[in-house]
């Protein structure tokens, strides 16, 4: 029974998600990873607990509301080639349907990383993005379902800095 | 004085209970112990909903203080990414 309970959830959640990351064997090589997987009622359930007081998570609370669901896997490894370009492929093949549109690319001479940003159009609406960040010891996909606020959330990535990444849930953060 | 002894004796004379004393001393004795019985019951109930009051609270927090943590850092890698984007973006205008 809890294992079809674990199976619904799943599905939902895949469900929800606007295209699959299979990255799991990339799980064991990293030394940071960040596996999240946030439906809508667990932001909803979040937002609840982001205080208004604080500037950042009241900025947060704005961004999240009306999203259906933030999906994020990000791996840091101690040496260069433990990713594959099939890896990048199997998520940028998903992203060559008509609603996805590449809007933005990047690429930093300085630590040699490749940002691309897609967004997802339907009926002229913005119902996804996605962010592509790879470099030679790092690889981020970032699926974010609904309409979000490019500018604001890099605005946002600007005050937080350069995210540590941590392994599985993050701690309380310290008072 | 013959009066008052009589009256005397008569008083204190030994007097035989009614037949059916000992049932109502022990229907009594019973009631008392069934509602400090239902006492505790209660008690114990009013507690137990208490604590499940309690801990289906507290796992609430708990969950809702991860998905918080959770959230933040979604929008922290989210928002990283973006705003290298928006940095390289700008350097390649200058």
């Amino acid at each position: 029974m809890m294992r079809i309970g674990i199976l619904v959830l799943a599905c939902g959640a895949l469900w929800a998600q606007q295209f699959k990351f299979n990255l799991d064997h990339l799980a064991a090589k990293a030394r940071e990873a960040v596996d999240l997987s946030l439906s809508k009622d667990l932001l909803q359930l979040g937002a609840k607990f982001l205080s208004s007081k604080d500037p950042d998570e009241a900025k947060v609370r704005a961004l999240i509301n009306g999203l259906e669901g933030i999906y994020v896997k990000s791996f840091e490894f101690d040496r260069e080639g433990a990713w594959n370009q099939s890896d990048l492929d199997q998520v940028k093949n998903q992203l060559k349907t008509p609603e996805w549109s590449r809007i933005v690319g990047v690429r930093s001479a300085e630590d040699n990383e490749n940002v691309e940003v897609h967004v997802r159009r339907e009926s002229g609406k913005v119902t996804g993005v996605a962010i592509l960040a790879t470099g030679p010891r790092e690889f981020t996909v970032v699926n974010i379902v609904g309409n979000v606020d490019l500018e604001s959330l890099a605005a946002m990535g600007g005050q937080f800095g350069i995210p540590k990444l941590r392994q599985g849930v993050p701690k309380k953060r310290e008072p | 004085m013959d009066w008052l002894e009589e009256e005397l004796r008569n008083a204190l004379a030994r007097k035989e209970p009614s037949p059916d004393f000992d049932g109502r001393v022990a229907t009594a004795t019973r009631h008392k112990a069934n509602v400090v019985m239902m006492t505790r019951r209660w008690i114990a109930a009013a507690a137990a909903v208490i604590l499940v009051i309690g801990a289906g609270e507290g796992y609430r927090w708990r969950r809702g203080e991860a998905a918080k943590e959770q959230v933040m850092l979604a929008m922290k890698i989210a928002g990283g990414k973006l705003h290298r984007v928006q940095r390289g973006v700008a350097e390649i205008r200058q």
